[in-house]
């Protein structure tokens, strides 16, 4: 086997390594915390509030895990390609790092964040609001290792593998892409904002996706094989899977009535605002905003729970998929408890909704963001 | 002279670079992430439900859980096809607790943790 099985213990101090190094760089600012949804495995959301940032650091950076995990010993760990190609074989880090190097700054969002806030409840991390991050990945090109490996016409479908091991009879944690996305934008990334990627983001190798939800970006890969059909299993033909048309809330769709979670839906978030503020007096307004195309054409906020929109100025920072940050100066005209909300429009024209689409695995939660703030005279 | 004075600037744009990266500072004393986990109230059914869930998920999973007995119940038999290890006799016992402290109007808060190394 390329890799050997590892306790807690070990995974916990793998994953310190980089950080103990981060930590030495920059002084400190200020008291933080990440919120644990999950003992073990691990399961860990970001403040909202610490979400203020272009580009997340990777020690407030989201962890999600299906289970413990098996982490590759990197000194075994090999790639394997296989499936419909016309050399297969395997390939070690070092050899991949041979190949033209790749880069993509965009968000990563588990497809469940947001599940705790769907109503009626359901099972599953009651994730909220933070789930999610904006990363900058480094890596080599999907479609570089593939033309390598000489990917045949007939592959329509990456079937993708990590070293995840699930206990007992749960189905192991296999998905699939679909080649087209992958050979256009996919990144096999070994560095996350300029660090080794840590263990608990798939060292010593992740699949990046960008646009699309955390279920592809497979931890600690160790296999592709380009196929001409989907993958089977759980994780495709049951879990992962959203409905083809709207249903009420509460309803269970069947797996046809469904198809795979893709894209990121429109959403933005507010992660700034006062608790507390003056009427006629001005206060600023923060928060990001993302979707499943490439960027955002414009974020509004309202306080009248969308009577009337105002229009945020967007931060000029920006690559393909990544976030938008934005800020906007609102003054309060009224006294008393005011609800402010925020919604994102995609440059394909999407526009977040009020509520959610109801799904009954709650994934991409993007329903309108509120927020309150006391307003005095 | 001016080729000094760019790389002076150079080097000054290079330190203000590394000088504003973002700086993380967690509450040291916070549990390690993975390290505590919530504990399960008293009460009937606990002991079942502890032995066949904590092989797998700390209790944590289960406390943030708002479901249903019909819920619950489906969750359960999952987790027995899955492989959790849970007499036949003791379902009833351990859906009743599950229910009971886990239904639909119950309140969660996270473990606040920093990670290791910090």
């Amino acid at each position: 086997m390329p890799f050997d099985e590892i306790d807690r213990r070990r995974f916990l101090l793998l994953a310190a390594a980089p950080l103990l190094v981060a930590q030495k760089a920059v002084a400190p600012r200020a008291r933080e915390s990440m919120l644990q949804m999950n003992g073990y495995a691990v399961n860990a959301e970001t403040p909202l509030a610490l979400l203020t940032e272009y580009v997340t650091p990777n020690e407030l950076f989201f962890v999600r895990s299906h289970w413990i995990p098996r982490t590759p010993n990197p000194k075994k760990w090999r790639l394997t390609i296989d499936g419909e190609v016309d050399r297969s074989g395997d390939i070690t880090l070092s050899e991949l790092k041979k190949l033209p190097h790749a880069e993509a700054t965009c968000v990563l969002q588990c497809a469940g964040n947001g599940r705790g806030l769907y109503s009626p409840p359901l099972p599953g991390v009651q994730w909220r609001y933070g789930a999610v991050g904006n990363s900058r990945w480094t890596g080599v090109r999907v479609r570089d290792v593939l033309e390598h490996a000489g990917v045949k016409p007939s592959a329509k479908h990456l079937h993708v593998f990590g070293s995840d091991d699930p206990p007992g009879k749960v189905p192991p944690f296999h998905r699939s892409v679909e080649l087209e996305k992958v050979l256009a934008d996919g990144i096999l990334a070994f560095a996350m904002n300029g660090e080794p990627l840590p263990v608990a983001h798939g060292a010593p190798l992740r699949l990046i996706v960008p646009g699309w939800a955390g279920d592809h970006w497979m931890k600690w890969l160790v296999r592709l094989s380009p196929q001409a059909e989907a993958q089977k299993g759980f994780y495709m033909e049951t879990a992962y899977r959203y409905p083809l048309t709207p249903g009420a809330p509460g309803v269970a769709f069947k797996p046809e009535e469904m198809a795979p979670v893709t894209e990121l839906f429109v959403k933005s978030n507010i992660t700034t605002a006062p608790a507390k503020a003056r009427a006629k007096h001005a206060c600023e307004i923060r928060g990001f905003a993302f979707s499943g195309a490439p960027d955002i054409a414009k974020v509004e906020i309202s306080d009248d729970d969308g009577a009337t929109w105002q229009e945020t100025s967007l931060d000029p920072r920006h690559d393909p998929y990544a976030w938008r940050l934005w800020s906007h100066h609102w003054t309060p005209s009224r006294s008393g408890t005011v609800r402010l909300c925020a919604r994102a429009t995609d440059s394909r024209g999407n526009v977040q909704p009020r509520e959610a689409t109801w799904n009954q695995s709650g994934y991409l939660q993007n329903s309108w963001h509120f927020v309150d703030v006391e307003v005095t005279a | 002279m001016k080729r000094a004075a760019i790389i002076v600037l150079a080097l000054a744009a290079a330190f203000a670079s590394a000088a504003t990266k973002r700086s993380v500072a967690f509450d040291p004393n916070l549990p390690v992430l993975g390290t505590k986990f919530h504990s399960l109230p008293a009460g009937t059914g606990k002991q079942q439900v502890e032995a066949s869930c904590f092989p797998c998920h700390s209790a944590d999973m289960l406390v943030q859980q708002r479901l249903t007995e019909k819920q619950w119940t489906a969750e359960v038999d999952k987790m027995i096809r899955w492989g959790a290890v849970m007499k036949e006799s003791d379902k009833p016992a351990a859906v009743a607790y599950l229910v009971k402290n886990f239904g639909p109007a119950n309140k969660f808060t996270p473990v606040r943790t920093r990670p290791a190394g910090y």
